[in-house]
């Protein structure tokens, strides 16, 4: 499970530095587990030993309702978060084009980018029931507002000789916009772009978690209220599986389609 | 503001009797006013149901709903609130900031220990909140630590990008003026990497304050998220729109606070940010 912070390696090194290494910190981890468990005898409905654990886990991706669930959670993930690139990126993109624009929206965009998408679920129950379309709505909001700023952020960072070289090539606003300013902030836009992965993925647990009738969130709250805290911690380790594999997916193509660096 | 006047002449006939301030407030309060409209007729619109948002109270409902709750029992939710929130995010920020230029610097450490923290990056806050509650119980302390988890998540990363990106002429050029290694870390490294780290900080407040309004419409016995899932449960739509302004605000607030405190703390953050994208 590769990740961004951690660093690229090649060659020799890489068996070192990306298996055995964090093998070892997996180990460390176990250990200290294990180690909690041996010096305060605590019972299982608090913490479970790791290999129980993995047991549960082993016993629950057999199940057909376990994928049932992460496919659930996957497509009001992948809706909700493509609604949102989309629409974060454009509307990013008019705020740091027109200074007019900018100062419009910006106390709108402040004003609901603080109403975060969590103070939104227990109205979008009241509104949309269990249904998806809540819970993908929910995502499309919590990436949206990332896209927004880091895709205007990075449109006003971009080195200014860039412009000033395309406007003396003659290109009007919009070409520049679109040929040079997006092009040159896609590295930002890519980095949000990750950035709004996990947050998305954060969304639909959360959404689910309060009311869905399935999905990973479902899982866990389910598990947790009949006291399987081994299902609980399995469960968990599932979403950032998941989690992981999306944030991977979604940095692949960021990397092959925008980051030119 | 004709389109055949010049661009020049254009710019400055719209600045002078305004001023660039005076303009951002009153395209802000066009931007504000359109979306009160919008608001309203959308309510108007869906007064007789039908639709799928069958109960959206137009802002004047909910003014009225604010007014009620910010007369009463506001200042003691927001109170208990902020004070999760501040313990929370203060720890996370420091913990993750000593954590992410430990684990950024030294390669070994980095190795070990970063795939494991970011195995457990991408599991939600909110996927902790019923362990957390077993290990820590309804109170306090279970809160502060789910928004200290958030918090930690999120900065770490910036904190360990940080101190990595420093760009290597950089380090390069300290080490050919002769400075050491302490040298290098308290006048390259740390400053570096605080710059990033505010970035995070700040995306963490949002992430934090999102935390918080989790722990408490779960694990609630006070604040904010414990009125929202009160008067949600009461099938209050103006009142639980209302709670959702309170937090809005809030969150706001505390972003202008923490941009005053970012100007103060980081004179060199401009130069700093000029040299990155040199």
């Amino acid at each position: 499970m590769s990740a961004p912070i951690v660093r690229a390696a090649s060659g020799g090194r890489f068996l070192r530095n990306r298996v055995l290494l964090p093998l070892v910190g997996v180990l460390i981890v176990a250990c200290a587990w294990e180690a909690t468990l041996l010096v305060y005898q605590l019972p299982v409905i608090v913490l479970p030993a790791p290999l129980s654990v993995v047991q549960t886990l082993g016993e629950l991706v057999v199940t057909a309702s376990f994928w049932h669930d992460v496919g659930i959670s996957l497509y009001e993930f992948g809706a909700g978060y493509a609604l949102g690139v989309v629409g974060g990126v454009a509307v990013g993109m008019l705020m740091g084009e027109s200074r007019y624009f900018r100062m419009t929206a910006t106390p709108v965009i402040e004003a609901f980018r603080f109403i975060v998408p969590f103070a939104w679920i227990p109205l979008t129950i009241l509104w949309f029931g269990t249904s998806f379309t809540g819970k993908i709505l929910l995502v499309a909001y919590a990436v949206f507002f990332v896209m927004v700023v880091s895709t205007a952020r990075a449109v006003a960072q971009v080195e200014p000789t860039l412009t000033r070289v395309g406007t003396m090539l003659g290109m009007g606003s919009v070409a520049l916009a679109l040929n040079v300013h997006l092009r040159a902030a896609a590295p930002g836009i890519a980095s949000g772009a990750r950035a709004a992965a996990a947050i998305g993925w954060i969304a639909v647990v959360a959404a689910e978690y309060i009311g869905a009738s399935a999905g990973l969130g479902v899982l866990i709250t389910n598990a947790a209220s009949s006291l399987a805290t081994a299902t609980v911690i399995a469960g968990m380790i599932v979403i950032g599986v998941v989690g992981a594999g999306v944030s991977e997916a979604i940095r692949w193509l960021s990397r092959a389609y925008l980051d030119y660096r | 503001m004709a389109p055949d006047t010049d661009p020049r002449e254009r710019a400055s006939a719209a600045r002078r009797p305004l001023g660039p301030r005076a303009l951002a407030w009153m395209l802000g309060g066009a931007g504000i006013a359109v979306t009160l409209v919008a608001w309203s007729l959308l309510a108007r619109a869906l007064e007789g149901g039908g639709g799928v948002i069958s109960r959206l109270p137009g802002p004047l409902l909910v003014a009225h709903d604010l007014a009620a709750y910010v007369t009463q029992d506001f200042a003691r939710d927001l109170v208990s609130s902020l004070w999760v929130f501040a313990a929370g995010w203060l720890g996370g920020v420091v913990l993750a900031t000593l954590t992410g230029l430990m684990l950024g610097r030294v390669a070994v450490l980095g190795n070990i220990f970063l795939p494991v923290v970011e195995a457990i990056r991408p599991v939600s806050s909110i996927a902790w909140v019923p362990l957390s509650i077993v290990w820590f119980g309804f109170g306090f302390t279970s809160k502060a630590f789910l928004v200290g988890l958030a918090v930690f998540l999120v900065v770490i990363v910036y904190a360990v990008d940080g101190c990595r990106r420093i760009p290597d002429d950089l380090a390069r050029t300290a080490a050919m003026l002769g400075m050491n290694r302490r040298q290098r870390f308290r006048n390259l490294i740390l400053p570096g990497t605080l710059v990033e780290v505010l970035i995070g900080a700040r995306v963490s407040l949002m992430s934090g304050w999102g935390t918080v309004i989790v722990a408490e419409l779960v694990a609630a016995n006070s604040g904010l998220g414990a009125h929202l899932i009160s008067v949600q449960q009461s099938y209050d739509v103006a009142a639980v729109v209302a709670t959702m302004i309170c937090f809005g605000v809030t969150g706001f607030a505390m972003n202008a606070l923490f941009s005053a405190a970012e100007e103060r703390l980081l004179p060199w953050r401009r130069i700093a940010r000029a040299d990155a994208h040199a």
